[in-house]
């Protein structure tokens, strides 16, 4: 362990152990509360019937626990389906940006065609641009193409191609390919490899890292997003969770909504689990050095 | 493979793949024939089928459709579901603007500018008949009028509702009222919400709606019952900044703050205040009569609990009260066979006593209400009415007795606004202004209200 | 933001190997224009193509399917509507808000967690998950449970506990906003803490020895070293959470059911989606969305501005 902001004798030192001690433990007594906390109450709350939310004081474990809630939930929200839908939203997500990003990334960064910085420039130029303004007009493209007048309302491809068009992504490749020495590549090409042969079989294998990095991304934008989603997946066949379980809000009664809630963070609560060692080690040794 | 060869196989498959992806949703638009095939057949796809979680409903509607192919074995129906709420505002606005409504697609009355405005309605004037309908010339003419525009008929109505006041006998016996004699005017509501707020805490006496649009609803409905008007007669300016519309804000306030008999929840929309309902916190509130449906087919209530009055007044008698409903319209370019196929249908599955959403004695053993004084989709005295009535009382699984007050008392109806729901958006704020802040000024919010709807108006023609 | 990925060996780009041979090299750009096209169609379709139809739709108004120009009609009736300044303010506030809470925050616990030599995983696990859950789940949980107005809310029933004034939290007009910066933060400050944690574990240790050694107290070190250490993620952050902040949309609309008490939730892009999908008027809809982009684009530059002066 290097050394941090305080050192290592610092805190092992009489006082210093003993504030050291102290603070840890109100540190991990606060967080679980803060954070783990609501969401106890979220998961124990759903199993209270509505009488019961409205108790005052509020009752810390549910006096008759409505595992009905849980089972109405599942069923009257189709939660199977939505979360399918997510799923598989994120994967196509994943795929998509991967392939097209990563081949652009590396036409910018290693084959250099006529106008490619003119081109990044211009994806660059979109950062700035936060979705919400562009929101109406992309809607109106997005339910008519233009040349191709194809309607993408409840198609996939509505979540997957804007979201290959991901400056943030393409940078990150990029930069990270321009960091891998030419002579790796030249020594490719004297060996006859093809540009996509040098692509697949030298520079990806070591870009692991920031692909990982990428596809994190790619989950996360498909998870977190919502008014698009909501926008251009207007059947209740196509939704993704957080759309599918604002849609039935409106109709359900609140605990039934929290349930649902519940059982849709459960997935990802897991996944997270599994994976949490890869996907912290990813974010930190892939892009975030600064 | 020599090297050039390979690039460009690769690059080949880039712009296949993409061109791939981008012709595969292609393959989602309808087909063109116009939905009628080689053999005759006519195929046509309508919405509003009830969702999975309805199953009684759905399982209704689902055998409607296998009887009516049946019956009409040259027409095939394709039934989409569109979500519990079949039209949602924001969703409804998309399929409007993608053009991805099904052919024969379902409305409320306040949605005909909105489809007019997509240019996504038919007229359907030459087809709405006899031949297609049996029961049209039953059918109220007010409710066509309502889907009317320049003596072209665009929708065909299937529902109708009035508003009155819905209120809980439990609540009512235990707060000592008498839960056979509701309140008639506002301030006998106002006693009454004080008497079952104290009955326990959490506990609202009288419950209202500010969120959602629903709060629009609410005000244009109790605007309705003073006397008042949303908008001026030529339907551009408005109407509600007057000694009505103040009156219905002041006796609001009065409740929730002078009372405090409104409970403090409030920013509440359609759902929340059911719920509330469901779990017997709400004493009284105003809604239609199938506002008791929903309280027990999706918000775990009693039906036996829930009673209805007509809708108080002022001094007196309410004035008028609102009355709106759904139709089905048409998506414009069908041909002529799918217009008639759909008005068969819908003449089938919504306009015919003994059959669809009429088919009382199939709903009688179900978990769904009937006896409601509810559609009131035909005209006063005629046969079709005649024979749903007897069908009702003959079928009725709820305490017809519940609703007779209601029926005992009609109030004039008044139909919605133009371009109502954008108006309920803006008029929330008044109410939300109102039942959360207790030094709220009733005037200033007309006034934003009333400079809003303005501009609204004049915007939207 | 020329930091955001990893050198992880650093030569210099060496140009590409000039080609004689004019036909070699016109193949060479075909190449790499296959490679780049899938991303540059995206692009064109949802990027550029959408920002040049926002505003050419911004002057345009669209009714029963004839499409006619109507000048800055659009401009003067979105800019007139009661709303429009209410949900500026709105939103400023908010941002401003949330960045305060939402960016200092997440830097301090992540120096904070950088230090514990025990229970860092278990730490990290719970500070990251809140951003597991679907927003619209994380809010629903803060609006049915935590900000119920009566007694029975969990925030309420707290604070009556500790003897302190309880809240009508999103009905009352000066908690509408600080309510939806503690949601919105407790959702998403998982992330940055995570991002920060990062950028920690590459401060050279040397430079805390030294400047302790020079006599540097805690707060001290935090300003000399860590700061300057992390300050380009420092400002990347600052940058990508008022560009995410000003978008403040799902908040609003399920903690506040839409506008809130008398406008008191209502955003700018709150106010887009009801003008676009309520009140029938995409036009109006991207004018706003047009005048939104101005602003962000003033506040960029001013930024960069800012930001390049200190280099």
């Amino acid at each position: 362990m290097s050394r941090t902001l305080i050192s290592q004798a610092q805190l092992r030192r009489g006082r210093g152990k003993y504030l050291y001690w102290t603070l840890l433990a109100v540190v991990v007594a606060g967080f679980t509360l803060v954070f783990l906390g609501p969401l106890y109450w979220m998961v124990t709350g759903a199993l209270k019937s509505g009488q019961e939310i409205a108790q005052t004081p509020p009752t810390l474990w549910p006096q008759d626990p409505q595992t009905q809630n849980y089972v109405d939930a599942w069923n009257n929200l189709d939660l199977a389906k939505l979360m399918f839908n997510t799923f598989y939203y994120a994967a196509g997500a994943v795929f998509f940006q991967l392939v097209f990003d990563t081949a652009a990334a590396y036409a910018l960064s290693k084959l250099r065609p006529a106008f490619g910085n003119v081109i990044l420039g211009l994806m660059l130029a979109t950062l700035m641009i936060p979705a919400m303004v562009l929101i109406v007009p992309q809607y109106v493209t997005a339910i008519d193409l233009p040349i191709i007048h194809v309607n993408l309302l409840d198609s996939p491809w509505a979540i997957w191609l804007p979201l290959i068009a991901n400056a943030f992504n393409i940078f990150l490749l990029k930069r990270f390919f321009d960091s891998i020495p030419e002579d790796l590549i030249a020594a490719a090409q004297v060996d006859g490899a093809s540009p996509l042969r040098t692509l697949w079989s030298i520079i990806l294998p070591m870009s692991r890292p920031i692909l990982g990095v990428v596809s994190i991304f790619a989950v996360t934008a498909v998870w977190k997003d919502f008014l698009w989603p909501k926008l251009v997946m207007p059947s209740p066949e196509t939704r993704t969770l957080s759309v599918g379980i604002y849609a039935f809000s409106g109709g359900t009664p609140q605990n039934v909504v929290i349930a649902a809630s519940v059982i849709a963070a459960v997935p990802t609560v897991i996944i997270f689990l599994l994976f949490q060692r890869n996907i912290m080690s990813g974010l930190t040794t892939g892009s975030l050095k600064g | 493979m020599s090297v050039p060869q390979y690039r460009k196989a690769a690059a080949l498959a880039l712009v296949a793949g993409l061109g791939l992806s981008l012709t595969a949703c292609s393959t989602k638009s309808s087909d063109d024939n116009g939905g009628t095939d080689a053999a005759g057949k006519v195929t046509i796809t309508v919405d509003c089928q009830p969702v999975g979680a309805q199953k009684e409903l759905l399982a209704n509607w689902n055998a409607d459709v296998a009887e009516f192919q049946k019956q009409n074995p040259d027409i095939t129906i394709k039934s989409v579901s569109v979500g519990e709420q079949c039209n949602n505002p924001p969703d409804f606005t998309a399929r409007l603007a993608g053009g991805t409504m099904t052919d024969v697609f379902y409305g409320y009355m306040t949605d005909l500018q909105q489809v007019l405005d997509s240019g996504q309605a038919m007229d359907i004037t030459q087809y709405a008949t006899k031949d297609t309908v049996p029961t049209w010339d039953s059918v109220d003419p007010a409710l066509k009028e309502v889907f009317t525009e320049e003596g072209k008929l665009y929708a065909v109505p299937v529902k109708n509702y009035s508003m009155g006041l819905v209120y809980n006998k439990a609540l009512f016996k235990k707060a000592g009222l008498d839960a056979e004699n509701p309140p008639k005017t506002w301030a006998e509501v106002r006693e009454a919400a004080k008497k079952i707020a104290a009955t326990g805490s959490g506990i609202a006496g009288y419950s209202e709606y500010s969120a959602g649009n629903t709060g629009g609803w609410h005000f244009t409905a109790m605007t309705y019952s003073q006397g008042g008007k949303i908008l001026g007669e030529d339907g551009k300016k408005a109407a509600f900044n007057d000694a009505a519309g103040k009156q219905v804000l002041q006796n609001l306030k009065d409740m929730r703050y002078g009372d405090n008999s409104m409970g403090t929840r409030q920013l509440l929309q359609w759902g929340d205040l059911l719920t509330n309902a469901g779990a017997g916190k709400v004493g009284m509130f105003i809604g239609a009569p199938d506002a008791t449906q929903a309280i027990v087919s999706q918000f775990q209530g009693k039906y036996e609990d829930w009673a209805m009055g007509p809708m108080p007044g002022q001094d007196g008698p309410a004035k008028g009260t609102l009355g709106g409903g759904e139709g089905y319209f048409f998506k414009k370019d069908l041909t002529p066979e799918q217009v008639k196929a759909g008005l068969k249908w819908i003449a089938y599955q919504k306009l015919t006593p003994g059959k669809g959403q009429l088919d009382y004695a199939r709903a009688k053993p179900q978990n769904y209400p009937v006896g409601l004084p509810q559609p009131l989709l035909f005209t006063n005295g005629s046969d079709a009415q005649k024979q749903e009535l007897e069908l009702r009382k003959a079928n009725a699984n709820v305490d017809t007795a519940n609703f007779k007050v209601f029926e005992d008392n009609p109030v004039p109806i008044v139909g919605e606004p133009r371009n109502a729901q954008a108006i309920y958006a803006v008029l929330d704020s008044a109410m939300s202004g109102v039942l959360t802040n207790p030094n709220a000024n009733i005037d200033s919010l007309l006034k934003t209200a009333e400079t809003k709807v303005n501009q609204l108006q004049a915007a939207g023609s | 933001m020329a930091i955001m990925t990893a050198p992880a060996v650093t030569t210099k780009p060496t140009p590409a190997p000039t080609v004689s041979k004019r036909g070699r090299k016109l193949r060479d750009n075909l190449t790499g224009h296959a490679f780049l096209i899938g991303a540059v169609v995206c692009f064109a379709l949802f990027m550029w193509y959408p920002m040049i139809r926002g505003v050419v739709m911004s002057f345009q108004r669209t009714r029963r399917g004839e499409t006619t120009w109507v000048g800055w009609d659009n401009y003067t009736r979105i800019i007139a509507d009661p709303s429009f300044w209410v949900a500026w303010k709105n939103t400023f506030i908010f941002t401003i808000m949330a960045l305060v809470v939402g960016y200092v925050l997440p830097f301090f616990v992540a120096i904070l967690l950088n230090e514990f030599r025990h229970a860092k995983g278990y730490l990290r696990i719970l500070v990251y998950l809140p951003v597991m859950l679907p927003p619209a789940s994380a809010l629903f949980l803060f609006k049915y449970y935590a900000y119920d107005p009566s007694d029975a809310g969990l925030f309420n029933a707290i604070l009556k506990f500790l003897h302190l004034p309880t809240s009508e939290w999103m009905q009352s007009p000066t908690m509408t906003i600080p309510a939806m910066v503690i949601a919105s933060t407790w959702m998403n400050m998982g992330s940055a803490v995570l991002i920060y944690l990062a950028s920690l574990q590459n401060i050279p240790g040397e430079l805390y020895e030294a400047a302790e050694l020079d006599g540097a107290g805690i707060w001290r070190r935090i300003w000399s070293v860590t700061i300057p250490q992390t300050r380009l993620i420092l400002a990347l952050l600052a940058m990508l959470q008022i560009v995410a902040t000003m978008q403040l949309f799902i908040e609003p609309l399920i903690l506040a059911n839409g506008a809130g008490t008398q406008d008191s939730a209502t955003s700018v892009a709150y106010l887009i989606y009801q003008h676009g999908f309520f009140q029938n008027d995409l036009n109006g809809a991207a004018a706003l969305g047009v005048i939104m982009l101005i602003v962000l684009a003033a506040f960029s530059a001013v930024y960069v501005r800012l930001t390049t002066k200190q280099d």
